[in-house]
């Protein structure tokens, strides 16, 4: 299973993996972060940046610099490292890099909706949307009066089509919860995600349902902790768990009948892979979880760049990017608002 | 300014001076009520001088930790959230309603801020940072309630500041300016009182000697006539005519031709 593939990989995709391989060396290394860390303003930041491979997207920005510059600006060289990679590839390299952005699609789908039924004006939800995750017709999103018109008019076309409809009946997107129904497609996403990827076969398959297994698993329990205490029933609840993962079946069972953090621990610490996450926390603390879960996550991305010949290096090149703007972001806010012994608290070392 | 107050311009009568004392015990009465109110608005506003600073100084730390929460909020659920958020949103929960309280006579208005209907948010960031927002959420509220607490706090302040300052003008002008007018007229009054007395003393006094005089010249002219009359009575006596004893009299003291001596 393994052997065909060198074979026949570099064929199509061998330059955009030593592409993607390139770019992966210009991450930031724990020395970086570690000057970052030590900055007392924005300036100095902007300058150890100019340092790395942000230099040229920083270098013209004007000086009283702020946080969210900085984020953006890091942000539209994923973009631009996504459209070279994007126009580059071919079938069905090119599919898989579009599933990698379906995320961000629904999230700026979701939001325009949201914009829309509460009556505001499409071009400054346009300008909030995430650039990787715009398409051609997202603009005419706002001129759907309600949601059954919606998916009629606009989402038919859009690769996000049959994730609507596996889910939802026109019904249910009227009343539904905004939250709820950004949930479901994104569950449906993921497992279509998942059976795109078992097609694909080799290297590509185990290592993406390995990463594909680790993101259901972290959605269903975030979901399980953040609804707790909320109006969400149980039956919901299950509903937004996906089916496949580690704890697909039985530990969804239980899941849905958890009502607090501890109860959540005992479920999910069944599962060897996911003992450590909870052993960092100690008893009722849960805010740091996330903290925790990116950085198992974070070691499962960089496990895959063990491997050649595979299509997962993309996806985990996007995830890495994106871990590390957060880190960046976290830092120059930390610098911003004074509050330089918080900022370890968070930064995720990816090396 | 003149130095020592001027006076009112009345016209010097008994009635005005009672007018006038009647203002200056009302003047006195209400210069030490408003020094009272004075005193009792500058010990509220001591008080809430020192309430503001507390407030001010507090607010400096709960803002820094709600702006921390926030970052903390969209580093795990994402920087989108506070455009998910705000597109989510169509009426305040957190609204804000005024009254007033009445303090020692000065109305001052107090905010208070009330939660109304529920929030559609709780579900937000539900896969991933939901717990991190409610955080935020909760740290935000304590922020609004710090920040009504302040303006209270401060129109209150400003309010009572008026309110002091008018008082204080209030009582200087009554000490300084009302008063001593007034008892300068009432000095007037008297004075003017005291030289009509004075003249109508002296005018009774003249009038007196006038009449004295009369009298004794009556007197004068009436004592006369009796001597007159009683030597009339003698001449008649002697029977002389009354003319002719007059006129022996008369001519006796004339050079007689007759006579040569």
């Amino acid at each position: 299973m393994y052997g065909f593939e060198a074979m026949s990989f570099n064929i199509h995709g061998g330059y955009l993996e030593a592409i993607v391989r390139g770019y992966r060396s210009g991450l930031l290394t724990a020395a970086d972060y570690n000057n970052l860390c030590q900055c007392e303003t924005l300036d100095d930041i902007k300058m150890h940046l100019s340092a790395t491979e942000y230099g040229p997207y920083l270098q013209n920005e004007p000086s009283p610099l702020h946080t969210t510059t900085i984020v953006e600006k890091c942000t539209l060289k994923l973009v631009d490292e996504y459209k070279h990679m994007l126009t580059q590839a071919t079938e069905p390299m090119s599919t898989f890099l579009e599933y990698c952005t379906y995320g961000h699609m629904i999230d700026n789908v979701v939001l325009i909706v949201t914009g829309t039924l509460h009556e505001r004006d499409v071009q400054e939800l346009l300008e909030k949307c995430h650039p990787l995750g715009m398409f051609d017709s997202i603009a005419t999103l706002a001129v759907a009066q309600n949601m059954r018109e919606l998916y009629r008019l606009v989402l038919v076309d859009t690769p996000l089509a049959p994730y609507f409809s596996e889910c939802i009946t026109s019904e249910d997107l009227d009343d539904m919860n905004i939250e709820i129904m950004r949930n479901t497609l994104y569950k449906a996403y993921l497992e279509d995600f998942y059976r795109f990827c078992q097609k694909l076969g080799g290297a590509t398959a185990e290592i993406m349902s390995d990463l594909l297994a680790f993101e259901a698993d972290r959605r269903a329990v975030n979901i399980t902790i953040n609804s707790i205490g909320t109006e969400l029933t149980r039956d919901d609840r299950r509903k937004l768990y996906s089916n496949f993962g580690l704890l697909c079946p039985y530990g969804h069972e239980e899941l849905a009948l958890c009502e607090d953090l501890d109860q959540v621990r005992g479920v999910v610490e069944k599962y060897p892979p996911y003992q450590s996450i909870f052993s960092k926390l100690s008893y009722g603390e849960s805010q740091m979880l996330d903290k925790a879960f990116y950085e198992e996550e974070v070691k499962r991305l960089c496990l895959s760049y063990e491997q050649q010949f595979h299509y997962a290096v993309f996806f985990a090149y996007i995830r890495l990017k994106e871990q590390e703007i957060r880190n960046l972001m976290w830092i120059s806010e930390c610098v911003a608002q004074n509050q330089k012994s918080r900022v370890h608290d968070s930064v995720v070392f990816i090396f | 300014m003149s130095g020592q107050a001027q006076r009112l311009n009345v016209v010097p009568t008994v009635t005005v001076l009672g007018v006038m004392k009647a203002r200056l015990v009302g003047a006195t009465r209400g210069h030490a009520l408003l020094k009272k109110k004075s005193d009792a608005l500058t010990v509220q506003f001591r008080q809430i001088l020192k309430k503001i600073v507390q407030t001010k100084e507090s607010m400096g730390e709960i803002m820094k930790t709600s702006y921390f929460a926030m970052t903390e909020a969209k580093y795990v659920a994402g920087d989108n959230i506070k455009h998910v958020v705000l597109e989510n949103v169509k009426t305040a929960t957190l609204k804000v309603k005024s009254r007033q309280e009445n303090i020692a006579g000065v109305k001052l208005p107090k905010f208070d801020y009330f939660t109304e209907g529920e929030s559609k948010n709780d579900l937000t960031g539900l896969a991933r940072g939901g717990q991190q927002i409610q955080a935020c959420r909760s740290a935000y509220v304590k922020t609004i309630e710090l920040l009504v607490d302040l303006a209270s706090l401060q129109t209150s302040f400003l309010t009572l500041d008026e309110a002091i300052k008018t008082t204080n003008r209030r009582v200087n002008a009554l000490e300084n300016v009302v008063k001593p007018r007034i008892e300068n007229t009432i000095t007037y009054i008297k004075g003017e009182l005291d030289e009509l007395e004075r003249e109508d003393f002296f005018r009774l006094k003249k009038i007196q000697g006038f009449k004295k005089k009369e009298i004794e010249k009556q007197m004068a002219a009436a004592r006369k006539f009796a001597k007159e009359q009683a030597a009339g009575e003698l001449a008649l006596k002697k029977g002389l005519p009354l003319d002719s004893g007059f006129n022996l009299l008369g001519q006796g003291s004339q050079k007689d031709e007759d006579i040569i001596f």
